[in-house]
């Protein structure tokens, strides 16, 4: 009985080869119908900014209370930074109910990107805000439900419905701006601000120009800070009680103090 | 006549017919090559997002645990299923259906890889409370390839022997 030849066997490989070609032709045409477009996401890095000292004096954060108060309290924060969300949850209410509210501070918010997937988008996403005079409420949103959006590959797409919820804003004009580059410059001027403070890590604050560190773990010892250096704003008014709000969105947890580093 | 049967044996033995267990794994590392590239152009960011029947697809990519030393682990995974697409192509070649090192190329690849996905089936289960479908199938295609890997080992260590 003759061998079969060589070549003979190689060709038996032909059936194999086809059963490969119809499995990568299954595959491309399954692949196919899944595809979803990259949505325009928006600006989500910072621009190269260089403001002289001069210039950083006049860059601008977002405030609330009182301009002639006699106690400035700046915030450098990370919308996406976990110990950011729990200070908005647990003390931040307090600072305005308790500081903002009787007309003792202005309270500042300047943006610091720290460098998480979403950390310059979402900083975008409250100025954006902002700019319809709904930042505070846009704030409480995108702290309030971090955890829904950090891991969103679309995360404009979340912003937009939380303004969708917020009384009055315009929600289609929201997602124009938060799907451009609007504010790429604004909020790299903010960080570029907090670099110029030695800021590394968020929450960071700074009362009257001194900068509190460590970051205290309830209101009534950040309060005693604050009134050690302004103490005037205080003169006759009692000390702080040490209650925490009631917990807001999907935030839990209790302020640590910690920072998170850059 | 002795030479001669020799030279024919010796052809024998050159061209081996290709084990089905090879070209199983060609057919399993081609559907992985799909199902990594698939991911890895959502996690590279070329598509937008993944459709996902079960599980959090999107969820479990953007997990911290979805890139080893900033590479994505589909990307890696990628590359381990193209390495055993060649190595399967190459292997069921008559003449080096019993080479030893492509056997043993196979076995450890999967097996590095079985190991790999069964860290990763842990952090889905019990870190980050997330499944994703296209990780779960990777894990049983490496399985099946691992598993089928074994015969060529047998092949290879009786070809030595």
């Amino acid at each position: 009985m003759p061998r079969p030849a060589p070549e003979s066997r190689r060709s038996s490989l032909t059936p194999f080869y086809v059963i490969l070609g119809l499995v990568a032709l299954a595959a491309v045409a399954l692949i196919a119908t899944k595809l979803k477009p990259a949505s325009k996401e928006g600006a989500n890095q910072g621009v190269a900014v260089s403001l002289t000292p001069d210039q950083l004096q006049r860059v601008h954060g977002i405030s609330l209370g009182r301009a002639d108060a006699p106690i400035t309290i700046y915030e450098f924060a990370d919308f996406q930074c976990p110990h950011c969300a729990q200070f908005a949850a647990f003390i931040e209410p307090l600072i305005r109910q308790n500081l903002v509210e009787t007309g003792k501070a202005r309270y500042v918010f300047y943006e610091f990107p720290l460098g998480f997937k979403w950390s310059f988008l979402s900083a975008r996403a409250g100025r954006c805000a902002n700019q319809q005079g709904k930042f505070w409420e846009m704030h409480g949103m995108i702290f309030g439900r971090q955890r829904q959006w950090s891991f969103d590959p679309d995360a404009a797409a979340q912003f937009v419905e939380y303004a969708r919820t917020i009384p009055g804003m315009d929600a289609g004009k929201f997602e124009q701006c938060v799907r451009s580059d609007q504010f790429q410059k604004e909020v790299s001027e903010s960080a570029q601000l907090g670099q110029s403070l030695g800021v590394q890590g968020t929450p960071t604050l700074f009362v009257n120009g001194r900068r509190i560190d460590p970051l205290p773990e309830s209101y009534s010892e950040l309060e005693a800070q604050v009134r050690r250096i302004a103490p005037d704003a205080f003169a006759g008014a009692p000390a702080a009680p040490a209650a925490a709000p009631a917990v807001p969105g999907d935030t839990a947890g209790k302020v640590t103090g910690q920072s998170t580093q850059q | 006549m002795a030479q001669g049967h020799a030279g024919v044996d010796a052809v024998e033995e050159a061209y081996a017919p290709p084990p089905l267990s090879r070209m199983a794994i060609a057919v399993l590392a081609l559907i992985g090559v799909f199902d990594a590239a698939y991911l890895s152009m959502y996690k590279l960011g070329i598509i937008g997002g993944l459709t996902c029947r079960a599980g959090s697809c999107e969820q479990v990519q953007n997990s911290p645990q979805s890139a080893l030393f900033g590479i994505p682990v589909s990307v890696l995974g990628l590359g381990a299923y193209v390495a055993l697409l060649a190595l399967a192509l190459v292997g069921v070649q008559p003449r080096f259906v019993r080479d030893r090192r492509i056997a043993l190329a196979i076995a450890a690849i999967s097996g590095v890889g079985v190991a790999f996905s069964a860290y990763l089936t842990y952090v889905e289960a019990r870190v980050i409370y997330m499944w994703c479908q296209y990780c779960v199938i990777s894990a049983v295609l490496v399985t099946l390839i691992f598993l089928l890997s074994l015969p060529g080992l047998r092949r290879a260590r009786a070809a030595a022997s």
